[in-house]
């Protein structure tokens, strides 16, 4: 009989999630499996399309769509290059409108990165940015006073105050010592972004943070200001602090980057396809070109899933799509497809920890053609129902590149539209 | 590759290393998201976090060394932290072991011992409260019943116990006359909840299973000895599971799954025994290789297009529904709810909650009700807002504590897939089908 399940998608990250989000508003049935929650509990919640070109001089992109071509002029394998500018472009676009229908707006354009302050105080090229955040500009010089929580120890304002001093604009900062905080022994990101959604709460703060405001032209916090009511919360406090407020990303999970998270996660079931949690694919069965199962660990056994489409989202070293051992091997975990990576374990790792070139091992990756298909040396296509997203990919370096969120959105928009035509 | 049918008993074991789970800490890499998904740590100072007490304490747990504080046991053994951790470590069973560790070192005080071996022990209580049921429904249920209790051993007063049946599933199950007998078997385990309390369950269980063209068999078997092993009484619990094994790897070994309704019975069947008790005699592997959750079993089923799915009867409700974390720890998806899609006119708002709280026996005990209900209010908050005439939701004792406090009746999945086959329903849910 007709396979009923038609789109499995592994990983939950932010390309796995966007590839799945394709797919089942195309009215594919699609189910997506992952070990545990993915990247977008570990970024800053913005869309880093393209941060630092050329990588070797450290140049900071301040208009990441005439950069993007020069990089895939010395980088031709980039996935860039095999999704091309314009899905790129559209992929940003649908994103941006799903965000902004869950009330949560994004934005920014492909032609001027945002240059924001980071926990420490130095600055970050970003695409795109939730208006909770994008009042930290540093281009613009005028005075901040950041608020920290006593009892958040995952923020450093003094710390940010200082950098953002150096980059010459007025900062001052205060340490709020709030009983409502005081009262709880371990304060995290998501209990503060939880009691910030508390009308009273969020009064308690603004009554704390006014004596202090002094000539400041705006207020950052934390990047806690709220969970699935951000914008409400970050509204609320421009009003009643009468400055425009920002948020900066700190220390992993991310609150903002949660929020992206959600926000996907709700389309997906919104359109009827599942996420299970919990589930880690270890392997696969083939049969004439095609992938005919994946299985994944369960308490007892493995249980095969059987569908006519796979997207492989996984991740690369660090997402765990890609496993590496001290033999040498370099393994991609679920179908074992021939990677681009160093040939031997020499030549991993160059010789200082942080050398500007990066290190070889970081850049393995699947190989995939201009459809996202995993292939071979031969350039043939291996499994004709199988596609790959996001940072699994070879060709990149995301986190050097500062290309992470734009890989991931643009091959995971690709690969869930592949997968529904 | 298993090309067999899903009822056939797969009689070799898998490749396995069955490395101790306190290893898996190594692969921490302390990014907090295990910490931010606790929803004991969202409530409470007295339990750290999962990374705090698993990972990061267990590096100073050496065997034979003392667990240096008892706030491990606050942990209520939801395993979301397990279900949300990005690099596979077993932290809920780090956390068990270590509970285990501090109960074999003494450091439980008398009464509380005493309790926990008391309410750990379902069948125990099943056996002495049944027999008696109106008079034992009468005493727990009443306030001076309760009162006693929290008085001589610490059990909350409020605690949303079960009422006993007045008759057992077994003994139902060996009056019926009119049995399905096919070359197609299956055993059924049925668990304390349903044998005691539920008889319903397991009913609506060995109907499903017989329209599906199964002979059903019940055989003796015992307690899953799970409540024992979350309160640390790691030695009882395992005479449990060697009891149980040998009343069932003959069947096993025979070619017949076991299939049961509850959700943590099969979870300790198929690994929360072996991997705490790190217990993998061949037996223990392959009855835990073959169990099944009655509608993970199913899904099998529906997936090969064998389910019996046509002339469903409609039943036509929105209805709240709770996986409960126990369930999710299976890592088998949700496939209760692949097979309520199954049914006719119903429509299903899955919960988005992490755990009710209960945690099997946590949510009885005096000092840690109130946990408890602050664990589980936000799915409370949800099961009111959807106010469905009944409620749904896998396991028994979620089951109990989600009613007992939004008064919404709850019923397991299988009950409303026996409906929609057309069987007479009991309980809760006659009451909304006419």
């Amino acid at each position: 009989m007709e396979n009923r399940n038609e789109v499995l998608v592994l990983g939950a990250g932010l390309a796995g999630l966007t590839a799945a989000w394709q797919a089942s508003i195309q009215g594919k049935k699609v189910r997506l499996l992952t070990k545990g929650w993915g990247a977008t509990h570990w970024h800053a919640g913005c869309v880093d399309v393209l941060g630092y070109w050329p990588l070797d001089n450290e140049e900071v992109v301040n208009n990441p769509s005439s950069a993007i071509p020069q990089l895939l002029e010395t980088n031709p394998d980039h996935p860039y290059a095999r999704v091309g500018l314009e899905r790129l472009s559209d992929a940003l676009s649908a994103f941006q409108k799903l965000c902004a229908d869950a009330g949560y707006p994004m934005v920014g354009t492909l032609d001027k990165n945002w240059q924001l302050p980071t926990a420490v105080g130095s600055v970050r090229p970003t695409c795109l940015a939730p208006t909770t955040m994008t009042a930290g500009e540093v281009d613009d010089k005028g005075p901040i006073l950041l608020v920290g929580f006593k009892q958040y120890a995952d923020f450093h304002p003094h710390m940010i105050a200082d950098n953002l001093k150096g980059l010459g604009i007025p900062t001052q900062h205060v340490v709020l010592d709030l009983p409502a905080v005081a009262s709880r022994h371990n304060t995290t990101g998501i209990i503060l972004a939880n009691m910030m959604e508390q009308t009273e709460f969020l009064g308690d703060v603004v009554k704390a943070v006014r004596p202090h405001l002094g000539d400041s032209q705006r207020v950052g916090f934390p990047a806690v200001l709220g969970m699935r009511k951000a914008s409400a919360v970050h509204q609320s406090l421009q009003n009643q602090l009468e400055r425009p407020v920002f948020e900066i990303p700190g220390l992993p999970p991310s609150v903002a980057g949660i929020r992206l998270h959600y926000i996907l996660k709700d389309a997906i079931e919104k359109n009827g396809g599942r996420v299970f949690e919990g589930m880690e694919g270890i392997g696969c069965e083939t049969e004439n070109g095609r992938v005919t199962a994946v299985f994944s660990e369960t308490a007892s056994r493995n249980r095969s899933h059987r569908y006519q489409q796979y997207v492989l989202a996984t991740g690369g070293i660090l997402g765990g799509g890609i496993v590496t051992d001290h033999t040498g091997l370099v393994r991609e975990v679920i179908f074992d497809l021939p990677l681009d990576t160093p040939e031997s374990r020499q030549e991993w790792f160059q010789r200082d920890f942080l050398d500007v070139k990066g290190h070889p091992i970081y850049r393995s990756g699947v190989v995939v053609n201009d459809e996202l298909r995993p292939i071979g040396d031969d350039k043939r296509v291996l499994y004709e129902n199988l596609l790959a997203a996001g940072t699994t990919l070879a060709g990149c370096e995301v986190i050097r590149e500062r290309a992470f969120d734009g890989v991931a959105l643009a091959t995971g928009y690709a690969a869930g539209n592949l997968v529904a035509t | 590759m298993n090309t067999t049918n899903i009822w056939e008993a797969q009689l070799t074991i898998e490749d396995h290393d069955h490395k101790p789970v306190e290893l898996s800490l190594d692969q921490c890499i302390k990014c907090n998201i295990c910490v931010t998904a606790c929803p004991v740590t969202a409530v409470t100072d007295l339990f750290p976090g999962p990374k705090y007490e698993g990972p990061q304490a267990g590096r100073f747990r050496h065997p034979g060394q003392r667990t240096p504080d008892h706030s491990v046991d606050y942990c209520n053994g939801c395993r979301v932290c397990n279900m949300v951790c990005p690099t596979g470590v077993r932290i809920a069973e780090i956390n068990g072991r270590a509970r285990g560790d501090i109960v074999q070192g003494g450091q439980v005080s008398r009464q509380h011992k005493l309790r926990n071996n008391l309410i750990a022990r379902p069948e125990l209580l099943g056996k002495l409260g049944q027999p008696v049921a109106p008079l034992a429904n009468l005493v727990l249920h009443s306030g001076f019943g309760r009162f006693f209790a929290k008085l001589t051993l610490d059990i909350a007063p409020e605690a949303p116990l079960p009422r006993f049946a007045n008759e057992r599933f077994s003994s139902w199950a060996k009056k019926r006359t009119e049995k399905v007998q096919s070359d197609r078997k299956v055993v059924y385990f049925h668990g304390c909840s349903t044998e005691y309390y539920e008889a319903r369950v397991g009913k609506a269980a060995v109907q499903v299973l017989e329209a599906n063209g199964f002979e059903v068999l019940i055989p003796p078997q015992n307690c899953c000895g799970l409540p024992l092993l979350s309160n640390g009484e790691f030695e009882a619990a395992q005479a449990y599971h060697e009891s149980n094994i040998s009343k069932l790897i003959d069947y096993v070994k025979q070619g017949y799954v076991i299939v049961g309704t509850s959700t943590s019975c099969t979870l300790t069947l198929k690994e929360e025994a072996p991997e705490l008790l790190s217990y993998y005699t061949e037996d223990a592997q392959l009855l835990a290789a073959n169990t099944f959750d009655i509608n993970e079993f199913l899904v099998h089923l529906l997936d090969d297009g064998q389910l019996k799915s046509d002339d469903l009867k409609p039943i036509p409700f929105t209805l709240a529904y709770h996986p409960p974390c126990q369930y999710r720890a299976h890592r088998i998806g949700r496939p209760s709810v692949e097979i309520m899609d199954v049914i006719p006119e119903l429509t299903i708002i899955e919960s988005q909650a992490a755990c009710c709280g209960i945690g099997g026996t946590y949510g009885y005990k005096a000092e840690k009700i109130g946990i408890s209900n602050d664990v589980g209010q936000p799915l409370f908050d949800f099961v009111q807002e959807i106010n469905g005439p009944i409620a749904v939701c896998d396991s028994e004792t979620c089951r109990w504590n989600i009613a007992a406090t939004t008064g919404v009746p709850f019923v397991h999945p299988i009950e409303l897939l026996a409906a929609a086959y057309g069987y007479d329903v009991e309980g809760p849910l006659a009451e909304v089908i006419s």
